[in-house]
């Protein structure tokens, strides 16, 4: 049942990544200044989207697992957090490359960036640290508190482009610029668009991360069985 | 210039999508070397009772 | 009081035994100077670079020294079960942790004053100008440093590959305090006081202290104890 429920999402999330690509190369304007490379946009603003909702999701289950000792939310945030990195990359490479031909440097260390560089790298190093650690409840525990700290990373690099004049555009988004219409409702509509599909691929990749773990864990407890045998 | 800058979003576009797949069959090979493993174990485990 | 009493007894403790061994100083000292060192003959740079690089090459130094103190932090009561016996005595986790970041506090900056005339020395620089200003921004951006670092090294302690997880994990969660003493020393040393713009770095520096001394004082006991 689980399974089936699964690869719908997943039909509908294909089903709405092709609707969002005819939509991002055919319908949405040209813009004034930048050129075909600005469609960009629309795929690096909801990567980067998912990864900051995915590292809140990280650190509440977190939270909750050191509240709760449930190993069911410890599976949720390494779950979570995997899945945030390849969003994360995509951000971050799409980025790199607008910003080659806009900028005409591939990086600069401006507070947007080099905050979201931080964050992923330190994700990074969550997985990397787990692998460390064999005692599953150890593990846990003392990834759940890295999670934790890495969390206000997150919180920076959302908030950097109001807090910082960075190079990195500032807010432009309806709802980040106080329902003030900076840009055009079209291309607005692309984003939320493409920012639900990635959402929803990003959300099945999670649950069979999920399953994995439990597998994992069953693995676990026969090959204590086959020792003890 | 106009070439570069499409071509450019061209490769954009391409590394979002190959990152996404690179993940995606990771996952699956994952998958695959877990269910062998899984399988192993309970076949050894069957054996041995 | 009796919270601050403790915390106290096990800097005060992580302090004498280091005074006693000086195996974190020497190593952290020598690698320090080293670093300077090679780095001056490396780049040869004129007063000018000097001037420019100043803050980014002191603060890396201080950095890539400060995971070898940090690292011996919770690692020097490994053996004999000395970490366990802590832990097991009355001393609250968060009083350990803040006893900790003193001690590593206090050592870290002793390494800078050292660091600072060598500095001046080899590479021709004039750093006394805006002595005030400058040993603020140390301390500040130090007692950062130690939180973080102290926090890191509770969290890696039992892992095989510590010297390896530390400093990867420490150093991107430092760089937000490492900017901000960078960009802070580099006018300060070049003898310029703080002007009103570059006051948001201090603000910067000021909430990594609070933020993580906060966070390190509620989450070392989960990672000590479970």
């Amino acid at each position: 049942m689980r399974e089936k429920l699964l690869y719908a999402l997943g039909a509908v999330a294909g089903v709405l990544l092709v609707r969002n690509m005819h939509e991002i190369f055919l319908v949405v304007p040209d813009e004034a200044a930048q050129g075909y490379i600005y469609r960009i946009l629309f795929v690096h603003a909801p990567a980067a989207f998912v990864f900051m909702i995915f590292a809140f999701v990280s650190m509440v289950a977190s939270v909750t697992f050191l509240i709760r000792r449930n190993f069911n939310w410890d599976s949720l945030a390494v779950s979570i957090t995997e899945v945030a990195l390849p969003f994360g990359a995509i951000n971050l490479v799409t980025g790199m490359i607008w910003a080659r031909i806009i900028w005409g440097v591939w990086w600069v260390w401006d507070a947007r960036l080099t905050f979201m560089l931080i964050s992923w790298l330190m994700y990074a190093g969550y997985l990397i640290f787990r692998r460390a650690i064999d005692e599953p409840t150890q593990r846990g525990r003392v990834s759940a508190v890295l999670s934790i700290l890495t969390f206000p990373a997150v919180v920076v690099t959302w908030k950097a482009i109001e807090w910082w004049r960075t190079q990195h555009p500032g807010p432009v988004i309806s709802f980040r610029s106080g329902g003030e219409r900076r840009m055009d409702p079209g291309m607005e509509s692309a984003l939320l668009w493409n920012f639900i599909a990635l959402l929803l691929f990003a959300a099945v990749l999670v649950a069979i991360r999920m399953r994995q773990e439990s597998i994992r864990r069953e693995l676990d407890g026969l090959r204590r069985e086959a020792h003890a045998i | 210039m106009d070439q570069r800058n499409f071509t450019y979003m061209f490769y954009g576009f391409a590394a979002a999508w190959a990152i996404l797949v690179i993940y995606a069959l990771m996952l699956v090979a994952r998958e695959r070397r877990l269910r062998t493993e899984l399988d192993r174990l309970r076949n050894m485990i069957g054996d041995r009772k | 009081m009796r919270f601050f009493r403790q915390a106290w007894t096990i800097a005060w403790k992580d302090l004498r035994s280091e005074i006693r061994s000086k195996e974190t100083l020497n190593a952290s000292l020598s690698f320090a100077i080293v670093i300077l060192l090679m780095f001056s003959f490396a780049f040869d740079p004129d007063a000018e670079q000097t001037r420019a690089i100043a803050g980014g090459l002191l603060w890396l130094v201080f950095a890539f020294a400060g995971a070898l103190v940090f690292n011996r932090s919770f690692a020097r009561d490994l053996p004999n079960d000395c970490l366990d016996a802590l832990i097991a005595s009355p001393v609250p986790g968060a009083a350990m942790f803040l006893g900790k970041s003193v001690a590593n506090f206090a050592l870290l900056f002793t390494l800078e004053l050292v660091c600072f005339p060598i500095f001046g020395i080899f590479y021709n620089v004039r750093w006394t100008d805006q002595l005030g200003q400058l040993i603020g921004v140390v301390l500040l951006a130090t007692w950062g440093m130690a939180a973080v670092g102290t926090m890191f090294s509770a969290l890696t302690v039992n892992l095989r590959l510590k010297e390896l997880m530390l400093p990867m994990l420490m150093y991107p969660i430092m760089i937000p305090g490492l900017l901000a003493a960078i960009q802070l020393t580099t006018d300060l040393v070049a003898g310029q006081p703080i002007s009103a713009e570059k006051m948001v770095w201090v603000q910067l520096l000021l909430g990594i202290d609070v933020i993580y001394t906060a966070l390190g004082v509620a989450l070392v006991e989960i990672v000590l104890l479970g």
